[in-house]
């Protein structure tokens, strides 16, 4: 049986967040850089579906250092989208593509990655209500640090969360965070921070995605987010 | 620089020492590139869809080979080091397991880079393809090159592959949707590196491979379809002359109960081949579905969706509780003639509202069922993972007679058990000659362990009640292979496992395939 790494976050304020954080080697990660290897932003795809468009998945993105570097796309089930990705992923350009997309997307987009033979460091999938979110994450070595700091920013904001994320091959204990809900402001914190932390995955420039104020009408659902390296 | 491997992710019973070993000769044979062991090369090939940790089908490495004799090569080095290895040509097999291995630690021998399209024939109608090639590159080459003739494919139609499909006996929805049966000759690499033709294809200067199925002696081409006695290669098969007239229509009728009465009117046009292809009676949340409506747009609420909403959704969507499509095909005069006779017999049933391409126009899901009835790639159907969302998906594919009581009964049976726990029945009937596949998208929200753990005793349960009313599926997701196998009784099992150690003494194909394993007491 694995011994997980569970750090139980329930009521906690963030200062004392920190003094547990840095006890674990999976959060203190995220105070160093987003991603083991650092380097310059390659050019990126930013994919989006449906609502994702209009929430704050995207202004965490353009908050991002690599923001620059960026476009955005919207996905859809057609062929013609379909068939452009595959022909932008077979390019032989180096990029990367990132994106919070629904359910129906994720599973062409993921297979024509792994079709194209190219890298995927974090596959996420999230669940939001107006005042809760969980997130089911798979990360390889390059994305280490992109949990952890999620799991901060949430905390931080006081919105209630669940969050494990495993290591692909199981070389690592699974890291498991969670917060009950103490404010029902920045609801949307975790599609923010989001953004921001796969946009900026490999830099060296960490900051801070943005905090942002509760919407009138939250992004909620499933989604699954990525950071794909062609 | 040379990456190393993960000493806590072998394939079963393998050590650490004897997989570097396997590694590097696959590094000779097949080049650096070619052989993938980072944690983000493998991840794209361990995003399942059933209620089972990923953990459980992750890969010790993946492989790829682009000819058949470095196919030839890696079983070679496999035997050498008793490597168990996952064959996959599209891996495309969503909901069945999708590209992910069927055991933790097995290495997958991915044959995406096996994609040439060999040989179309444009007057006999045939095709010889590797394992790589998928439907919409072979629909792409026969618009290039404006050739007569027209494609049969599952859903993924646009990038699953003919090869994969028919290997795992995948159906599609023109008069040539039993694929299998449409299979004409393969090449098969057995586990001890021989190359094996079926059919004509052993004969030095023979020319009727993809014409002639049986050869002389035994024919061996069923044995190499969901299995794992070899890798298969190239694989011919027939195509379809494309029709002068093609008419899709749709029928819908008002009521769940109206299955049995729907069955048994298609049922005699069916076999005298009036309606010649796989006709699909769809559910009212598969059509939903289809048609972009999410379970969010209706209820937050957890547990099955009430029929109060069911009924509401095919009001809003103009749907039908069951939803007949099939089509036409010929010459004028012919369709004309058949489309009488339909016609005539859905007047004498006295319900159902008969909706025509014309009338239809592009409206979802009409269109997409009209592109899959006539060859036409599309993805339309994806739209299934976004009615309850959170990634999970299970087929249930129960198989019966054509009868309007079987249907019926098995419906009710399917709905009861996936309500219990709280999930819907998402389904469909597709009518073959004279049986029908009950498919069943057992959809579940992955991110939420409750529901993950409840989606898996549906799934078991399903199989159990089943199989004591004598039904067993055609198909299944990677982890519930065994419990499949055991449906189909001990004496199959035991012949099964007889054949395997003759073929693959040191199994090294696919172990788990189908339940065969040599691990297994058999």
């Amino acid at each position: 049986m694995n011994v997980e790494r569970r750090v139980l976050l329930k009521g906690m304020a963030l200062g004392s967040l920190v003094g547990v954080a840095m006890s674990n080697s999976g959060l203190a990660m995220a105070n160093t850089v987003l991603g083991s290897q650092t380097r310059a932003a390659l050019p990126t795809l930013a994919l989006v579906s449906g609502e994702v468009a209009a929430s704050a998945f995207l202004e965490g993105v353009t908050a991002s250092p690599t923001a620059r570097q960026i476009k955005v796309q919207r996905t859809d089930l057609s062929l013609d989208f379909i068939l452009g990705l595959e022909k932008h992923l077979s390019s032989g350009q180096p990029q990367r593509i990132i994106g919070l997309v629904d359910d129906a997307s994720a599973a062409l987009i993921i297979d024509l990655a792994r079709s194209a033979g190219a890298r995927v460091q974090w596959l996420g999938q999230h669940r939001a209500t107006a005042n809760a979110s969980q997130h089911h994450l798979l990360s390889a070595e390059a994305a280490s640090g992109c949990a952890p700091q999620l799991g901060l920013q949430l905390n931080a904001c006081g919105t209630g969360f669940s969050l494990r994320e495993h290591r692909m091959g199981g070389q690592r204990a699974p890291l498991q965070l969670s917060a009950a809900a103490r404010s029902s402001a920045g609801s949307e914190q975790w599609a923010v921070t989001l953004g921001y932390s796969l946009a900026a995955l490999g830099t060296a420039n960490i900051g801070q995605a943005p905090l942002i104020a509760s919407r009138a009408s939250p992004l909620t659902g499933n989604f699954v987010s990525f950071s794909i390296e062609a | 620089m040379t990456e190393q491997t993960n000493k806590n992710l072998l394939p079963r019973g393998v050590n650490s020492a004897n997989f570097e070993q396997a590694i590097t000769k696959f590094r000779t044979l097949l080049g650096e590139e070619n052989v993938l062991i980072k944690d983000d090369q493998l991840i794209p090939y361990n995003k399942i869809m059933m209620a089972v940790d990923s953990a459980e089908h992750t890969p010790s490495a993946a492989i790829t080979a682009t000819t058949v004799e470095q196919v030839q090569g890696v079983v070679k080095i496999c035997n050498e080091h008793k490597i168990p290895v996952w064959t996959i040509s599209t891996g495309r097999n969503f909901g069945y397991g999708s590209a992910a291995p069927g055991q933790r630690g097995q290495v997958i021998l991915d044959l995406k880079k096996m994609n040439k399209i060999l040989h179309v024939d444009p007057e006999l109608c045939t095709a010889l393809v590797e394992p790589g090639v998928t439907y919409q590159q072979l629909y792409d080459y026969i618009q290039e090159n404006k050739l007569p003739l027209m494609l049969s494919f599952s859903a993924p139609s646009a990038i699953a592959g003919p090869l994969g499909n028919t290997m795992d006996r995948g159906v599609g929805y023109t008069p040539y949707g039993e694929h299998f049966l449409m299979q004409c000759g393969m090449e098969v690499v057995l586990a001890n590196g021989d190359v094996y033709r079926t059919g004509m294809g052993g004969v030095k200067g023979d020319n009727a491979w993809q014409v002639f199925k049986w050869g002389y002696g035994p024919t061996l081409d069923g044995m190499f379809t969901q299995a794992n006695y070899g890798i298969c290669t190239k694989m011919g098969f027939w195509l379809m002359p494309k029709p002068p007239v093609f008419k899709p229509f749709e029928i819908k009728f008002e009521n769940d109960s109206d299955i049995a009465e729907i069955v048994e009117f298609i049922r005699p046009l069916r076999i005298a081949q009036v309606i010649p292809n796989s006709v699909v009676i769809a559910g009212v949340l598969w059509e939903a579905s289809t048609c972009n409506t999410r379970r969010s747009d209706y209820t937050t609420e957890p547990g099955p969706t009430s029929d109060a909403i069911l009924k509401q959704i095919q009001k809003d969507k103009n749907l039908g509780a069951w939803n007949v499509y099939a089509a036409l095909y010929g010459t004028r005069e012919q369709v004309d003639v058949n489309w009488n006779i339909v016609t005539g017999a859905l007047k004498q049933l006295g319900k159902g509202r008969i909706v025509t391409q014309e009338e239809a126009g592009d409206t979802q899901p009409f269109k997409y069922r009209a592109q899959l009835m006539s060859g036409v790639p599309n993805l339309q159907e994806f739209g299934l993972y976004n009615w309850r969302g959170g990634g999970g998906s299970m087929w249930f594919a129960p198989v019966s007679q054509a009868r309007g009581s079987e249907c019926d009964k098995q419906q009710a049976l399917a709905k009861k058990t996936l309500n219990k726990h709280g999930l819907d029945y998402v389904g469909e009937f597709i009518v073959g000659w004279r049986d029908m596949h009950h498919v069943i998208d057992v959809l579940y929200d992955r991110t939420n362990p409750e529901e993950t753990k409840r989606a898996n005793a549906c799934f078991a349960e399903l199989l159990d009640v089943f199989e004591k009313e004598g039904y067993a599926v055609y198909r299944v997701n990677t982890a519930f292979q065994e419990r499949v196998a055991q449906s189909y009784g001990p004496v199959k099992r035991k012949l099964e496992h007889a054949i395997k150690r003759a073929l693959d003494p040191n199994n090294i194909l696919a172990p788990g395939k189908s339940g065969i394993d040599l691990a297994n007491p058999f």
